[in-house]
């Protein structure tokens, strides 16, 4: 009998590639890969550039920053942690126009510079590019590194302090095993959140050199309505991230089983880290303030959202994101399930994540809606794939929050629980919840964010009929009124805000 | 879902959906069911307008069904194929037409479009225009006070200007300004994109970035429409955004509606093609869609449009020749601009 884990990680492996089979069907003819292959190979080489760049920088921020936030205890710091996740989950025409907002030609930045008679460098191009992938994956880094580094045990920190370590003892005992296990999934992660970006590449690219895969499934999709390139070239990405997916299993160690509670205990390093732990915090704090906090320009133009219309699209999206929210949490538990038996990861289950992020969530809802398109009218049928796609396409997220939790878990009570027989359900509520409680939460509240802040899907299914935030968001875009467009971004970057901040609150008394 | 409103018809919509294929209303007039771009619809576009004047002759219950944007339109409409229950598409652009007579999905509108005010005798018997733009630099006259004359003065001028233009790969202006440096230069737009690219902030999405960005002081000039300053006009009262004249001529952006055939109410749908060439239809465009009416309303223009450039040349490149010869043309852009 197949496990609930393999077979969710199957249905998603057997959705995805059936989007792209259906997608190929409703196109008429055969396209040539062939024509755009010079084309093609620059756009890799482009995208794979300012990925792996961004990866890097992502990386090597996003740990110092949990290091950081792992060791420092400070009024703020919750504040600090939401406005993190906020980041990772703003829709990305806010994080592009916060961007230039700080550091653009007429930014905060740029007249600040102007006003000491220097001319300011232009923030357009690859460095503009992975400053913002940077400014929305380094959080992403952080929250997932801290919360592995919180799930260690406390008695390692306490033999730490009896041993007499030093800041680099420490480093290299208790926190570079962790990092060597976490990182290589959170890597891949990140390279292909960068490598599948769009709107972000564009606006701040200054060029077409600067471009991703994604340009040319758009392309094909809107301009050509060449069905059957757009999925030869969902496709052809979809390999690639599996490929990256794939090798993650050859990176990542095998987990160490070991018991041990969760309480806190001090580090021995303290005090030496405490200028440094003060200038990382700074600079993430500098990095990832402002530009979000630009969009409190939309504050006097709060009042022009008064309508029916607006209140409308505010319910539809409580609802879609909630819906889908749950929904992430609830495949993502599924497909982390087999960790319970298991001490080392399910490649199958890694590789279904991985593949979700791969797919052009316009592709996706496209050849899911060939498939589905008997089932019933296209408005009804856009009410359940809103959320359905929202959800797996937060499902990355999730998992890789969530399963970790889970394994550890495993190594800490695995035996015990089935020595004395619990399974199913009373071993979830007895011995997993608890656990999990804490990165459930944060979880949930990325999963939620993400949906509320989503365009992709809505763009083809949006309409009178089923009007969210992001929608109106970009109607009014159209419409001129980039006044409303910017109380639009207000709100949506504040319900993310405020819905980090809650679940910070409720992980950290369940802790 | 148009006999229930609000969230009550969202969450009965979900249930009904989530539990069976959602059951069809009775319905006692027919509905006309008309795919649409979003700005065209929303608080700010004509759709509501349109919907309350037409359902007031007809008979009949018109929904608008809205896609993100042209093209996604197309998209739409083709993926749902045969089964499709549009019977009127309204927004597809002229860069698109060729793309969508090729589905043969449309049927012929049966319109007179001899009465209409485009800039060019309109011919194609499948789609019809309902309005219609010339693309121009916009630019704010407080902070660029001498514009360029001619697009050879932008593009020859190394002091000139700096712009933000969309990526023509995704956009519909984008294609359109490649489109027009094609028509102006020939083979040498190539060289001639060469000396531009240095002056170009960046090639955005879509319109909606490019103008945004422009608004926020990114840029000197945007590429948009001649009519755009009318908007800033008569929704704003503000008096300072223009739109450069260029002696060469401006290229032509034109919006087109189309009945498909697979509709059921031909008779209905084609009554509609001849409402949107009313007045009823055409008055409400200038100040709801920001663009310039298909037909001129006996009416006239809107005061805010008094202003309004008008190129004595208009530019434009068969449908036939964009379809063929698209992929050349961005690659050469490509090309001139990357390096």
């Amino acid at each position: 009998m197949l496990r609930p884990a393999t077979l969710t990680a199957l249905a998603i492996l057997a959705l995805a590639c059936g989007s792209l089979i259906g997608l190929a069907r409703a196109g008429s003819d055969f396209a040539s890969l062939l024509t755009l292959g010079p084309y093609l190979a620059r756009l890799l080489a482009s995208a794979g550039l300012q990925a792996a760049l961004s990866t890097l920088l992502s990386l090597l921020l996003g740990t110092a920053l949990a290091l950081a936030l792992l060791r420092r205890c400070f009024p703020g710091r919750e504040l600090l942690l939401a406005l993190l996740t906020t980041a990772a989950v703003a829709p990305t025409i806010v994080i592009a126009f916060g961007v230039v907002a700080i550091y653009g030609r007429s930014g905060l930045l740029g007249s600040l510079m102007r006003g000491i008679g220097a001319e300011p460098p232009s923030i357009y191009g690859l460095h503009g590019i992975v400053l913002a992938h940077v400014l929305m994956n380094m959080p992403l880094v952080t929250r997932a590194l801290l919360h592995a580094f919180e799930r260690e045990p406390g008695e390692r920190r306490r033999l730490a302090a009896a041993l007499g370590f030093t800041a680099a003892d420490c480093f290299r005992h208790l926190d570079w095993p962790v990092i060597r296990r976490e990182a290589p999934a959170l890597a891949v992660l990140v390279f292909l959140l960068c490598f599948t970006s769009f709107a972000i590449v564009l606006s701040l690219g200054g060029g077409p050199a600067n471009a991703t895969l994604e340009v040319a499934i758009y392309e094909a999709v809107r301009f050509e309505a060449d069905f059957v390139r757009a999925a030869a070239l969902a496709g052809l990405q979809l390999v690639i991230c599996l490929g990256l997916a794939a090798s993650l299993s050859a990176l990542t160690p095998r987990a160490r089983a070991e018991a041990g509670a969760g309480h806190r205990a001090p580090r021995p390093d303290l005090r030496t880290m405490r200028g440094i732990d003060a200038g990382v915090l700074a600079l993430g704090t500098v990095l990832v303030a402002p530009p979000l906090l630009s969009v409190a320009s939309g504050l006097a133009h709060l009042p022009s959202l008064a309508s029916v219309e607006f209140v409308r699209a505010a319910a539809t999206s409580a609802v879609i994101a909630i819906t889908a929210g749950l929904l992430a949490c609830l495949l993502a538990l599924l497909l982390a399930s087999s960790a319970r038996r298991l001490p080392q990861r399910s490649r199958l289950a890694d590789l279904a994540a991985f593949a979700l992020l791969g797919l052009p969530p316009f592709a996706f809802v496209a050849g899911l809606y060939v498939l589905l398109r008997g089932l019933g009218d296209p408005a009804s049928l856009g009410l359940v794939l809103v959320p359905l796609v929202n959800a797996l396409m937060a499902l990355p997220y999730t998992y890789r929050l969530l399963a970790p939790a889970l394994a550890t878990s495993a190594e800490r009570h695995g035996r015990l629980a089935e020595s004395l027989g619990l399974a199913g359900w009373n071993r979830l509520r007895l011995v997993e919840w608890p656990a999990l409680r804490g990165a459930l939460g944060a979880a949930f509240a990325f999963a939620t964010a993400l949906s509320l802040g989503d365009f992709g899907v809505i763009a083809l299914f949006g309409g009178p009929e089923l009007t969210t935030l992001p929608y109106l968001l970009a109607n009014r875009l159209g419409a001129y009124r980039i006044d409303e467009a910017g109380a639009l971004a207000l709100v949506l970057v504040l319900s993310a805000g405020g819905l980090a901040f809650l679940t910070q609150r409720w992980s950290a008394r369940h802790a | 879902m148009t006999g229930l409103s609000g969230r009550t018809g969202l969450i009965a919509g979900m249930l009904a959906a989530l539990l069976f294929a959602a059951p069809t209303l009775a319905q006692d007039k027919p509905a006309l069911n008309v795919y649409t771009y979003s700005s065209f619809t929303g608080k700010y576009g004509p759709g509501a307008k349109v919907k309350a004047a037409f359902e007031a002759q007809c008979q009949c219950t018109l929904n608008w069904v809205a896609a993100d944007d042209a093209g996604s339109l197309l998209a739409r409409l083709k993926l749902e194929g045969e089964t499709t229950r549009a019977d009127l598409v309204l927004g597809l652009d002229m860069n698109l037409a060729a793309e969508a007579k090729a589905t043969g999905l449309f049927q012929p509108h049966g319109q007179d479009s001899t009465t209409l005010t485009l800039p060019t005798p309109w011919t194609d018997d499948t789609l019809l225009p309902f309005d219609w733009g010339h693309l121009a630099f916009v630019y704010d006259s407080t902070r660029l006070a001498t514009p360029p004359q001619s697009l050879k003065q932008l593009v020859d001028d190394p002091k000139g200007p700096k712009l933000v233009l969309q990526d023509p790969r995704t956009s519909a202006p984008g294609l359109g300004f490649l489109l027009w440096m094609r028509a102006v230069y020939g083979d040498e737009a190539d060289a001639a994109w060469g000396k531009l690219k240095l002056r170009i902030v960046t090639f955005t999405k879509g319109w909606s970035e490019a103008y945004g960005l422009f608004l926020k002081g990114e840029a000197d000039m945007v590429l948009s429409y001649a009519t755009s300053p009318a908007y800033h006009l008569g929704a704003e009262k503000k008096t300072q955004y223009k739109a450069a004249p260029f002696a060469e001529g401006h290229y032509l952006h034109v919006e087109l509606a189309g009945m498909t055939r697979a509709t059921k109410q031909p008779e209905l749908a084609k009554r509609f093609l001849a409402f949107m060439l009313s007045d009823a239809f055409q008055s409400l465009i200038p100040e709801g869609n920001w663009m310039m009416p298909a037909k001129q309303p006996a009416t006239g223009l809107p005061t805010s449009f008094a202003e309004v450039i008008r190129p004595e040349k208009t530019l434009l490149v068969a449908p036939e020749t964009v379809r063929s010869q698209r992929r050349a043309f961005i690659d050469a852009w490509l090309a001139a601009t990357s390096r």
